[in-house]
């Protein structure tokens, strides 16, 4: 593994993204499709082409921002499969190994998932999206050659709080959840996702030593074990803050953005350490019919124009990656939805690669020791 | 001209070269295979199953490139030496077989006077009620049962609010190993009682009578008379709820909080979380030999119970 690809930048590079975002604000104002007329002549239309999506608010998201118009611009209806990401993977990559068409044309996926599956080798190759071009640097998995996934929005892991439980204020460092008073009131990803990195720094170490030395991480968790933290999947934090259990959550912030408009008191900070920042990105299988994967490329392709983010990701609340979205009202300068240089400054991402090359020992040390 | 009279209706002319079509096929010296002939489906379906498990063992020898994410073409017993010397796997291990004993041990102390009482009852509406009350919670699955506890036992839940009333602070009573055992001892029950109930009608009441005729107290005639005719049920049941429990994700991963992992709770990450189909294979042949174990030692020590049919018990 080189080192190019064992790190990527720890926080998002100011330099960069203004630069991206420049040169993807000058090519904005193409069409809905964008130079769909880049490729040939138009292919067979399939009946209806099946987007694996995560259900509830995210699917309705997906279906009013890109779906919907996609099948009133090509005829073609889209099918929304809303099996599991994780458990989509295995049959996605059967099929290809037994050069069967897959069961989907496109997998809405988290980038670390879609990285398994590109250097599987089971991913189309979608640099020849003509929309691309319109997009910042965000839409590019990083570790990886091309584009076998396209990123379409980032996500921050925060410190979602209820605020009657911290009278003095909101937590400012991710130490706070050690409080006493907020034993068994805390929860995190039972696989500790989002939190390896910030406990990373909160333990003393730096992010630049990940994944070689992660002891100050594994310190840390072992600390917050103490707290006795419940320990859940997506669904469950939304479920937890609004029944009572717990006071704050290491979560995504859509979960907690899903709670508060369920009416529950809740806010949200990236604390002084830092939050773990990610994507989630659209990839296609491979072993699709030729025309099939024309329109599955021409549904990616308009899911990375500025309408179809606008709509599909108000619906979500998190930023896109074409340059000039507006954020929904409630997420204006929200540290949960950067826009800005600025705002990555205390954003800690790594590289795809490294995180799956290594997820599988993460995932096992952080359980062993909240269930050893 | 007269028409011939046909001597037989034409529906026998069609049996008759039926008959001799099956006699073709099957000549009456086969005739002793019949009884075979019918195991043949459930042998293909176990063939199935054997053909899995071969599939499995392959692969929990093949292990992962997390380069590739590709399985190695060579075999390898490195996930085996995983599996069996990593803290974590060691630590779900224990908790998955210390809970299913507990929970087999409560659910037959539960489920035994429950059975007792419905094949004994000389009230039929108390049977009925009973055996309503029994098949109720197979008509709801596991998920919505463990859902059901989670709306009871949360900390806004029933039992909190009446605890509440009482003047008792808010309990933390789920999310962890008690309340999956709690959750296990639930679900099981139902299984319990179904095997326990043909075993408990096979004793003759008239026993159980003789005895307190001749002096025996209910306690002595239960300890001497019932308990030991009945333990070919209490083997039985003990055998399926130990399985089951050993062998459960739904109520742990729901009722655990996502810190007290069974087996097939890291069964489930190999394959799906972290996409180690070798890992994954590993555990699953594990538990597979785990059970299996524990099975051979019940019926090294007390027999096969009511699973034996009709061979000799023990």
């Amino acid at each position: 593994m080189s080192n190019d690809d064992k790190r990527l930048s720890t926080m998002i590079s100011r330099r960069t993204l203004l630069h991206s975002m420049a040169a993807a604000g000058a090519a904005t104002g193409l069409p809905m499709l964008g130079g769909t007329r880049a490729f040939a002549q138009e292919p067979q239309k399939p009946r209806e082409i099946i987007v694996r999506a995560w259900g509830g608010s995210w699917v309705e998201a997906l279906k009013a921002g890109v779906s919907d118009p996609f099948t009133k611009m090509t005829g073609i209806a889209v099918r929304h499969d809303l099996t599991e990401d994780n458990e989509i993977q295995p049959k996605v990559w059967a099929a290809v190994a037994q050069k069967r068409v897959p069961p989907i044309h496109i997998n809405w996926d988290t980038t670390t998932n879609a990285t398994k599956s590109a250097l599987r080798g089971v991913t189309e190759d979608l640099s020849d999206l003509p929309n691309l071009k319109s997009t910042t640097e965000l839409a590019k998995p990083v570790g990886l050659d091309g584009y076998p996934i396209v990123n379409t929005y980032g996500y921050v892991y925060v410190l979602a709080y209820r605020p009657e439980a911290f009278p003095n204020g909101a937590p400012k460092s991710w130490k706070d959840l050690l409080d006493p008073k907020l034993k068994r009131r805390i929860a995190f990803y039972n696989d500790g996702i989002g939190f390896h990195f910030p406990a990373q720094v909160a333990g003393g170490g730096k992010i630049e030593d990940i994944p070689n030395n992660m002891q100050p991480a594994w310190d840390f968790v072992t600390m917050m074990k103490q707290q006795e933290p419940l320990l859940g999947e997506d669904p469950d934090f939304t479920t937890w803050f609004q029944k009572g259990e717990i006071d704050a959550a290491c979560t995504i912030s859509t979960n907690a953005r899903e709670a508060r408009k369920n009416g529950i008191d809740i806010k949200w900070v990236v604390p002084e350490e830092g939050a773990k920042f990610d994507t989630d990105g659209l990839w296609i299988p491979k072993g699709l019919p030729a025309n099939e994967l024309y329109w599955a490329k021409q549904y990616i392709n308009l899911a990375l124009t500025k309408e179809a983010q606008q709509v599909w990701l108000d619906g979500l609340g998190l930023p896109g990656v074409v340059p000039g979205l507006t954020p929904p009202a409630d997420l204006a300068n929200d540290p949960s939805y950067p826009t800005k240089p600025e705002d990555f400054k205390n954003l800690i991402r790594v590289s795809s690669k490294v995180q799956v090359q290594n997820e599988s020992d993460w995932f096992a040390k952080f359980k062993q020791i909240m269930q050893g | 001209m007269r028409t011939y009279r046909v001597a037989y209706p034409l529906t026998w002319r069609a049996m008759d070269v039926l008959e001799a079509f099956v006699a073709f096929v099957w000549p009456p010296s086969f005739r002793a295979a019949v009884p075979y002939l019918f195991l043949l489906p459930a042998l293909i379906l176990v063939g199935l199953l054997v053909l899995g498990l071969i599939q499995i063992a392959d692969t929990s020898m093949r292990v992962l490139d997390r380069d590739t994410f590709l399985l190695s073409d060579a075999y390898s017993l490195d996930n085996y030496r995983r599996a069996l010397t990593e803290p974590f796997f060691a630590t779900i291990a224990g908790r998955s077989i210390i809970g299913s004993l507990i929970v087999t041990v409560i659910t037959l102390v539960f489920a035994f006077p429950y059975a007792y009482l419905m094949v004994r009852t000389s009230s039929s509406a108390l049977r009925k009620f009973l055996l309503v009350a029994l098949f109720l919670p197979f008509f709801i699955g596991q998920v919505v049962r463990a859902y059901g506890w989670l709306i009871i036992l949360g900390n806004q839940g029933i039992v909190n609010d009446i605890l509440g009333h009482a003047g008792i602070p808010t309990l933390r009573l789920l999310y962890n190993y008690p309340a999956v055992l709690f959750g296990l001892v639930q679900y099981m029950l139902p299984f319990a009682v179904l095997m326990l109930a043909p075993a408990l009608t096979a004793i003759p009441e008239e026993l159980e009578a003789a005895a307190g005729s001749l002096g025996a107290s209910w306690l002595k005639t239960f300890r001497h008379v019932v308990l030991p005719l009945a333990r070919p049920g209490l083997v039985g049941a003990g055998l399926v709820v130990m399985t089951l429990s050993l062998t459960d994700f739904a109520i742990p991963a729901m009722l655990g909080g996502g810190s007290q992992d069974f087996i097939a709770n890291a069964i489930y990450d190999q394959f799906f979380r972290t996409s180690d189909q070798g890992l994954g294979a590993t555990l699953s042949l594990l538990l597979v030999a785990v059970g299996s174990l524990l099975v051979g030692v019940v019926f090294t020590a007390f027999g096969a119970g009511t699973l034996a049919m009709g061979g000799r018990r023990k």
